[in-house]
């Protein structure tokens, strides 16, 4: 079984770089992480995927083991789409800070409503791709951030433009997700079952 | 999105509660607009979510705005007591 160390990690990327291990080769993988809110989100997320999760104290830390198989997803539990060859993930784009034509007031309130709503609805997206003003969303100062930091500690990737980012000089200011570029972009949406465009 | 003792304020339309909020922010209240929670019936679907320990400062300056909430609850567990009638 393979090994994934991601101790020293910031919230979500344990359960980033547990999701896309898991997505790799699905038969488990045992995680070695610290304590507190990796150690929890890892075992919620993997627990809620039906895997089964068996936990050691180690040097520097916990592992826990996932395996295939043994549980049952959890009643109620946000699930996502099934990974796979023939089946790409669901992408959702967000390419304004608004949502809808309208005024802009009311647009920013829907946009801060419907993220907050995202995390309690049966399906979650596999990854959000945040560009132009969307990254605003994702930057200091946000209102969204603590939703987004859930979505993340449910395996969703948030990633945002860098030349976006960088247009609003919001590089440094980065406060949920992660920093990405226009080949993933362009990639996740030509090899996504599905691109919701918000 | 709301922890044990937090406060959510209900207001009865979203001119309102877009006021209140702008209000709190303003006074560098910690205060959050969230999506009422789904047991929580509202007329604009949105809540203003604040620790307990703000709640004197909050519904103070609520109160001298004119803008006291429709309905106000404290979560407890799984579920959402009122607090004002």
């Amino acid at each position: 079984m393979k090994d994934l160390d991601v101790r020293g990690m910031a919230c979500p990327m344990p359960v980033v770089s547990v999701k896309k291990a898991l997505e790799a080769d699905g038969a488990g993988l045992r995680v070695l992480l610290d304590d507190g809110a990796p150690r929890e989100n890892v075992r919620r997320f993997a627990e809620s995927r039906g895997y089964s999760v068996s936990e050691e104290t180690v040097a520097g830390g916990y592992a826990l083991t996932v395996t295939a198989g043994g549980a049952v997803p959890q009643q109620g539990a946000p699930v996502q789409a099934a990974q796979g060859a023939a089946q790409g993930p669901l992408v959702m784009l967000i390419g304004s800070d608004r949502l809808g034509d309208g005024p802009e007031e009311l647009g920013r309130l829907l946009m801060r409503n419907f993220i907050m709503t995202l995390k309690e609805v049966p399906q979650l997206p596999d990854r959000i791709l945040f560009l132009n003003t969307g990254v605003l969303l994702a930057a200091e100062g946000s209102e969204v951030i603590e939703a987004l930091t859930a979505l993340g500690n449910l395996g969703v990737e948030v990633l945002s433009c860098g030349v976006c980012l960088d247009f609003f000089q919001k590089k440094e200011k980065l406060a949920a997700g992660a920093v990405t570029n226009m080949y993933t972009i362009a990639e996740s949406m030509t090899g996504a079952r599905l691109v919701l465009r918000v | 999105m709301v922890r044990d003792g937090d406060r959510v304020a209900v207001f009865n339309s979203v001119h309102r509660i877009m006021e209140a909020e702008k209000i709190l922010k303003g006074k560098k209240l910690d205060v959050l607009m969230i999506p009422a929670p789904r047991t929580i019936t509202t007329d604009c679907g949105l809540a203003l979510r604040y620790p307990e320990g703000i709640c004197a400062e909050v519904e103070g300056a609520l109160g001298e705005a004119g803008l006291l909430p429709k309905e106000l609850y404290r979560k407890a567990g799984e579920g959402f007591e009122r607090i004002n009638e």
